[in-house]
């Protein structure tokens, strides 16, 4: 049974590779021998875990070990340069050995997330699999690579690693592929459906994943990542405090003890504009003087004065959470962009409708970012209140956040066939770089089948509604402002757009007020979200079921919006209450 | 030239006097300068740009014991791949799109997230609290008298490009 099984994944395999391949490369290779080893061997359809090495290769730590142990090393993937050390440079984890920090200089191989500088990663790529530290040769080699991973890229991979150092075996496939799989092992999915946040130190990427596939055309990139906030809080405690432009090393450990995910930012912005009496926001930070102190950390308020009267204090206030908030609002600092939510959103959106629910009931969150305290009570309130209020909204945030995509290659190696997607050494040398990427990446697009052509009527006068609704301006006498012209662009715009992930600002109705934005799920759920402004509120409309809103302002009136709408029939009253 | 070589402080310094008025295109640049910086690796220069990989360098991990047993392996240098396979960014990024179009698949440029509607909240550069106004001179946000006066006195075009 299991046999027969495997031998008909392997059928399958060859028709798709031969409509895939018009020169029937791969048929033939795939054809009598590898069939014929399985059925007399069948215990070599799995891949010996001992002789298996698991590379998750990020672009600031490398996370490799045998398949066999049960955490994997993490190796900085950089070259340092120690002030204090002028005949030595520290590759990898070298690091461990330089005893002054400060000031360390950088030579990192990769740009935006991508590996431009093989002159760096070269020698860190020895340093960690070409020596005793996880070597490489000999055996097999799962490896991550970046999503959209360049082909000069993979390219120069395969060669180094097939040619010098001499591996027997490769698979190759997205970090994110491992994630969801373990995801997906760990709720019983037999083919996962979920949706993988990946937040790591160049950039965070949003894949969904549906049915064990997945769905390329979902995938959104934030080019926001862990080196962005730590050069953020560099730029902002320079500016106030003490000149640390020189202190990556450092402030990115500042950053990982103090910095969290504020949940509600107005209302935390304001609790640090409090005197210390009330403000439980504020910290002391001893920095590190790498003679006494190794690292720094927030001091004990009550010991002080006694303990470190020569050492340096930080003192971190809105900053801890203010730098991890350009996650969530890029704009903040001036980048022009959508925040982490509406990416979450929008690739929800890029996928069959049939399953923008399941996706929203499995989202996971994994990379250095997602240590962040706070950061998954963010995501989940705001995504609810975003989010058509039928929709379970359900967060997964691994406690080893960092590691979890290695620990799914384990997983992968356990998978029925997946000894098969390895390409072997004799394969590299016979059809090259090129011939063998093609089994490394798979691009699977889910296109919506459903007309939209209905629904976009429906969407029109859902807006109308909304522009009724005159939701930005808070008194009633400001609806004779509304300018018409403004309202007809705004319909217009949703025409020609046509699809339901169109989303457009709302016209400001009074000086200082900023546009919303109108989230369209689909013919019966819209949401409206105000700017992140101090002066808006929170509005979230859904014409199936009633909104919940909230509104936080220092200085206007609170304003509380109701929206009833049993079904979206254009009739239904709209009610607007004021608090 | 030679006669007047003030250090770079003191340029700075009767640039603030003065109170010129930053324009628009210096703004700009400024913020790509912003921009780029919090792409960057390093703000300093390098302390030791003499040192680099080498094969003359004593290596500190070539002890006998930690040398691999192979010896058939072909050893290449880094310099061998770096020219090898020396593309940039941008021209990588380039080749996806094309092959992207070839083979009807999402690009790279694709899957980027998408601008923002929203205005923007402005911060006090000085204290990192909610902002109302902004300095004349260099377009810089601050929220109150205590913060323009910090600004105005010790930062004031001092970050201009
Ligand atoms: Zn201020
Ligand atoms: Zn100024």
């Amino acid at each position: 049974m299991k046999m027969n099984e495997t031998i008909e994944f392997d059928m399958v395999d060859i028709k798709r590779q031969r409509i895939d391949n018009k020169n029937h490369i791969y048929g033939r290779r795939y054809d009598k021998p590898k069939m014929k080893n399985k059925s007399e061997n069948p215990e070599d359809e799995f891949v010996d875990e001992s002789r298996t090495v698991i590379i998750d290769s990020g672009a600031y730590t490398i996370k490799t070990e045998l398949a066999s142990k049960n955490e994997p090393m993490l190796i900085p993937n950089c070259i340092m340069k120690a002030k204090a050390e002028r005949k030595r440079l520290f590759i990898g984890n070298q690091i461990d050995e330089c005893r002054d920090c400060s000031g360390l200089f950088y030579l990192l191989p990769c740009e935006r997330g991508y590996i431009t500088k093989w002159e760096v990663q070269k020698p860190i790529w020895d340093q960690v699999f070409n020596k005793t530290l996880c070597p490489v040769n000999d055996k097999h080699v799962l490896m991550t690579q970046p999503l959209f991973n360049f082909k000069n890229i993979q390219d120069c991979t395969d060669e180094i690693f097939f040619e010098e150092y001499e591996i027997s075996s490769l698979y190759r496939c997205n970090p994110t592929d491992l994630v969801a799989l373990k995801y997906g092992l760990e709720r019983g999915m037999r083919r996962e459906t979920c949706l993988v946040v990946d937040s790591g130190y160049s950039f965070t990427h949003i894949v969904p994943y549906i049915n064990g596939k997945k769905c390329s055309n979902g995938i959104r990139r934030l080019q926001i990542g862990g080196k962005m906030l730590t050069n953020h809080m560099k730029d902002i405690l320079s500016y106030r405090q003490y000149h640390v432009m020189e202190e990556t090393y450092v402030i990115n450990q500042v950053k990982e003890d103090t910095c969290f995910v504020s949940e509600n930012f107005q209302n935390d912005l304001k609790i640090a504009s409090e005197g210390a009496s009330k403000n439980h926001i504020v910290r002391n930070y001893i920095l590190p003087d790498f003679n006494t102190i190794r690292r720094g950390y927030i001091s004990d308020p009550d010991r002080i004065k006694d303990m470190h009267e020569n050492c340096q204090v930080l003192r971190l206030n809105n900053e801890r959470f203010a730098v991890p908030e350009i996650l969530f609002t890029p704009s903040d600092i001036g980048i022009n962009s959508v925040g982490i939510v509406d990416c979450l959103i929008d690739s929800i959106k890029l996928c069959p409708r049939t399953y923008h629910d399941a996706l929203a009931r499995n989202i996971v969150v994994v990379g250095g970012n997602a240590l962040l305290p706070g950061f998954k009570n963010r995501l989940m309130k705001e995504l609810q209140s975003r989010m058509p209020a039928k929709w379970v909204v359900d967060i997964t945030v691994p406690e080893k956040s960092t590691i979890y995509a290695w620990q799914g290659g384990k997983s992968f190696l356990k998978q029925h066939g997946s000894v098969e997607k390895f390409v072997t050494k004799k394969e590299y040398d016979e059809f090259g770089s090129s011939g063998i990427q093609r089994r490394f990446n798979e691009w699977k697009t889910f296109q919506e089948e459903e007309s939209t052509k209905e629904v976009e009527m429906k969407q029109i006068s859902l807006i109308d509604h909304v522009n009724k609704l005159n939701v930005f301006s808070r008194q009633e006498d400001l609806v004779d402002q509304v300018d018409s012209i403004e309202q007809k662009e705004l319909s217009q715009s949703y025409v020609l757009d046509g699809s339901v992930t169109s989303n457009k600002s709302l016209s400001a109705l009074e000086e200082g007020s900023t546009p919303g934005l109108l989230n369209l799920f689909d013919d019966k759920n819209a949401v409206l979200t105000p700017p992140p402004s101090e002066k808006s509120s929170e509005i979230s409309i859904c014409s199936e079921s009633m909104s919940k809103m909230k509104s936080s302002q220092e200085e206007n009136l609170q304003v509380k919006y109701f929206f009833q709408n049993e079904d979206s029939e254009e009739e239904n009253p709209l009610n607007l209450d004021f608090i | 030239m030679s006669a007047q070589k003030p250090t770079r402080g003191s340029g700075r310094l009767k640039d603030s006097e003065k109170r010129k008025i930053v324009d628009d295109s210096t703004r700009r640049r400024r913020f790509r300068r912003m921009l780029e910086l919090l792409e960057s690796d390093n703000y300093q220069e390098d302390p030791h740009a003499d040192l680099v990989m080498s094969k003359k360098l004593p290596k500190f991990d070539d002890e006998p014991e930690q040398r691999s047993t192979r010896t058939k392996k072909k050893e290449r240098t880094a310099e061998y791949y770096q020219n090898k396979y020396r593309k940039s960014f941008e021209q990588m990024v380039e080749e996806d799109r094309i092959d992207a179009e070839k083979n009807g698949r999402p690009s790279y440029l694709e899957a980027e997230a998408r601008s923002t509607d929203f205005v923007a909240r402005k911060f006090c550069n000085v204290c990192g609290f909610f902002s109302k106004y902004t300095c004349v001179t260099c377009g810089i946000r601050y929220c109150s008298i205590r913060c323009m006066t910090i600004h105005q006195e010790t930062r004031c075009l001092k970050w201009t490009a």
